[in-house]
């Protein structure tokens, strides 16, 4: 009996030390503590846990302010106000017949021509990466690479509101589209050694990713659903060798899009991820000497379909099964395709009509060891083909080891066939190669 | 100039937004941290869990549903120490709510509440492993860190909803009440692990070990989250001859095939431990965990001896 009392006591004081004399007026309320009937007698000494309870709550509780709590992390490293540093290096080597069809800009670019083999090691990727918060309303990344050790390029440079109300977020800046899963993608989170084709053929040379702003919203619903607008300046493409649905004009005209993406988790560990999405701009056109069919044109300009009115339609689906913990071994699969469909206006003063061309990719990861992953891929551009853009298949496999999360180590091998229209590679093509990846500094979290 | 006008609106505005809620809704990173806040919140919360018991924290699929359960949140309790980089912050960011941005009192780093042990003392790099450079982030079983987090949580309660202070403290002494009508049983069975020797996978039985003064003579993984190599394998089955070790704790989410391997060679046995709320469906609540870890030890131990 006095030992309850005297836990009664304690409670009672302990109340009052970590500063809830309030409580006292809902006392009365509160079921009374331990109704010394149900329990055993407890020793008279108290044990070691409940002294070390004791002990705790006899201490005063570390501040709570947030400023306390989130904004010194224990550690002076983490005192630094320095934007967080990462550097990502992808070094590449291998063979290939002839010159690949149609590079990304941060493919590998082993050289080689028409008739002329490529090879050699080339460093694919440099990327340096800077993120930091701003202030209580922005945060701003910037990612500058260097592809193929030529110059240095600001691949992303935005900043990001963090405090819109409504579920809105607005970034400004280089970056990205939100188009497609893979065009906001950087190069280390893909899983073969090149780009799938689509994203040079219908977005640009190294996707989308101009100057411009971005709004999109979280609507408030159930489940995740986002929508997104984006107007871009999109520069003028380095030469028209190839055909580039956006950089016609000037800078005033906009290249549009808008989108929504959504995303359903079917089973804790099946989920799935819908997008949808439109482009509107000016293409630059593309050199006649480029479209196989007019080539030889008489009396037409060099170059065709400039400053026509593109529009692309684009859509993709993810499926990934993933178990939730890795107690019956260490497996996923995910599957990934995307397709673009495009319409260019016609040219007239070329005598061309509208084309109307479009392009897929479809690729499925199998991971089948805790540090091994199996890719295939397919890409087929020309579906349906057009004047500017005849039928290209390319076939690819890669297998990768990732001995931790921060290196990876890909073989990667491939079989395209360019079709009647190129001039940049001429019937069966086929490449392997050798990727090394490694990532050093701040780890940043991925988008799924 | 009329932009000036707008804090004024927004604070005009901000009773009506505070009353439109009536509970406080809490995202917790992990599902200890959603039973502690329950525990302490009562009828005031509702929470809830981005994770499973029964997943490993360190690797959660940063699935977009995750950012539509925080674009909704109050308050976000994660564990800290750089655990949930992986898969955390860009979920923090796509949810656009500003509540719950690293700063904002919508935003507890619980580790910020308890003593952290193994902060590396020399510049760690990841020749190491995939270390945590703010110290081992595994701290939430043993019952001193359960009360510690439980207080801390409490407190951002409180300063969240001053007008329920009352009625958090009042379920915070409850809380503390139950911890202590439990203690003594506890202690009882933590007397029988006094000095037991045991390998462990993760390095992340630290907090608990160093509770029921248990000897953690070496690990599986001698580097985290690297895929140890044989020789230190075959180093390890060694010492655990050498030192009569027959006990391997693994959490229920690791894959046991290389522990079990070891067991085999070095004659112990490897018991799955339970490290979260939620692990197993009859852990429901934090003293249903701190009651399976000790009963798991307790019950290898007396198989074994």
């Amino acid at each position: 009996m006095t030992n309850s009392a005297l836990r009664f006591l304690l409670v009672l004081v302990s109340l009052s030390i970590s500063g809830v004399a309030a409580a006292a007026d809902e006392a009365k309320q509160t079921p009374p503590p331990d109704k010394s009937a149900s329990v055993s007698e407890p020793a008279p000494a108290k044990d070691d846990l409940t002294q070390q309870l004791e002990q705790v709550l006899e201490a005063p509780a570390p501040a709570s302010s947030p400023a306390a709590q989130s904004r010194a992390p224990s550690g002076p490293g983490n005192q630094s106000m320095n934007p967080d540093v990462s550097v990502i290096l992808d070094a590449t080597g291998g063979f290939q017949r002839h010159a690949l069809m149609r590079l990304a800009g941060d493919d590998p670019d082993l050289g080689g021509a028409l008739h002329l083999h490529g090879g050699g090691v080339n460093l694919q990727e440099a990327e340096v990466a800077f993120q930091s918060v701003i202030d209580p309303y922005l945060r701003a990344d910037v990612f500058l690479t260097i592809p193929n050790l030529g110059g240095i390029e600001v691949e992303e440079a935005y900043v990001t509101s963090t405090g819109l109300p409504g579920g809105l977020q607005i970034k400004a800046g280089v970056f990205r589209s939100a188009i497609g899963r893979q065009n906001g993608q950087h190069l280390h989170v893909q899983d073969f050694t090149l780009r799938p084709l689509i994203n040079a053929a219908y977005l640009g040379d190294d996707g989308l990713r101009p100057a411009g702003i971005q709004i999109s919203w979280l609507v408030p619903v159930p489940f995740y659903l986002l929508l997104f607008g984006e107007a871009f300046s999109v520069a003028p493409p380095d030469n028209t060798n190839a055909f580039s649905s956006f950089g016609g004009g000037n800078r005033a005209d906009l290249t549009y899009t808008a989108g929504i993406k959504t995303f359903a988790p079917l089973s804790e560990s099946v989920s799935l991820a819908v997008g949808i999405g439109g482009l509107s701009g000016l293409t630059a056109g593309v050199s006649r000497a480029e479209v196989a069919s007019q080539a030889n044109l008489a009396g037409a300009t060099s170059v065709l379909f400039a400053d026509r009115h593109t529009l692309v339609g684009s859509g993709d689906i993810y499926l990934k099964w993933k178990p939730t913990n890795v107690a019956g071994g260490y497996y996923s699969l995910a599957w990934q395709t995307e397709y673009f469909v495009r319409r260019t206006g016609a040219d007239t003063t070329n005598t061309l009509g509208a084309q109307i061309d479009g392009g897929i990719y479809s690729q499925l990861v199998f991971q089948f060891a805790r540090r091994w992953f199996l890719g295939v891929r397919f890409d087929a551009l020309g579906l349906p083909a057009s004047t500017i853009q005849g039928r290209q298949t390319r076939e690819s496999a890669s297998l990768t080891l990732a001995p931790s999360e921060f290196s990876r180590i890909r073989l990667y091998g491939e079989h395209e066939d360019p079709g009647a229209q190129s001039t940049t590679a001429s019937g069966s093509n086929y490449a392997a190669m050798l990727q090394l990846e490694v990532a050093m500094g701040a780890h940043g979290a991925h988008a799924f | 100039m009329k932009l000036r006008l707008l804090p004024i609106i927004g604070l005009a505005l901000l009773p009506l937004g505070a009353h439109a809620a009536e509970k406080l809704r809490v995202v917790t990173s992990i599902e200890t941290l959603k039973s502690l806040t329950e525990a302490v919140g009562g009828d005031e919360v509702d929470a809830q869990s981005l994770s499973h018991g029964y997943q490993d924290p360190h690797f959660v699929e940063a699935k977009p549903s995750y950012v539509v359960t925080l674009s909704r949140a109050d308050l976000l309790i994660h564990v800290g120490l750089e655990l949930e980089i992986g898969w955390l912050p860009n979920l923090v960011v796509g949810s656009r709510n500003a509540k719950i941005q690293p700063g904002e009192s919508g935003n507890l780093d619980i580790s910020t509440a308890i003593d952290v042990m193994e902060v590396p003392k020399v510049k760690v790099d990841r020749g190491m492993g995939d270390i945590h450079p703010r110290g081992n982030p595994h701290f939430w079983v043993p019952p001193v860190q359960g009360l510690k987090i439980a207080r801390a949580i409490t407190e951002r309660l409180k300063e969240l909803r001053p007008e329920k202070a009352a009625y958090f403290a009042a379920r915070f002494a409850d809380f503390v009440t139950e911890l202590k009508r439990r203690a003594p049983a506890w202690s009882a069975q933590s007397a029988k692990l006094k000095g037991l020797k045991v390998v462990t996978y993760h390095k992340s039985w630290v907090y608990v070990s160093s509770w029921l003064g248990i000897d953690e003579i070496g690990y599986v993984e001698n580097k985290p989250g690297i895929q140890p190599d044989p020789q230190h394998l075959a180093q390890l089955v060694n010492l655990m001859k050498a030192e009569n070790v027959k006990i391997i704790l693994i959490e229920d989410f690791y894959n046991r095939g290389t522990a079990d391997m070891i067991a085999d060679h070095a004659g112990a046995r490897v018991l799955e431990m339970p490290s979260d709320v939620g692990a197993t469906p009859d852990i429901k609540t934090y003293f249903d965990l701190v009651g399976a870890v000790l009963s798991r030890l307790t019950n290898a131990v007396a198989q074994a001896g």
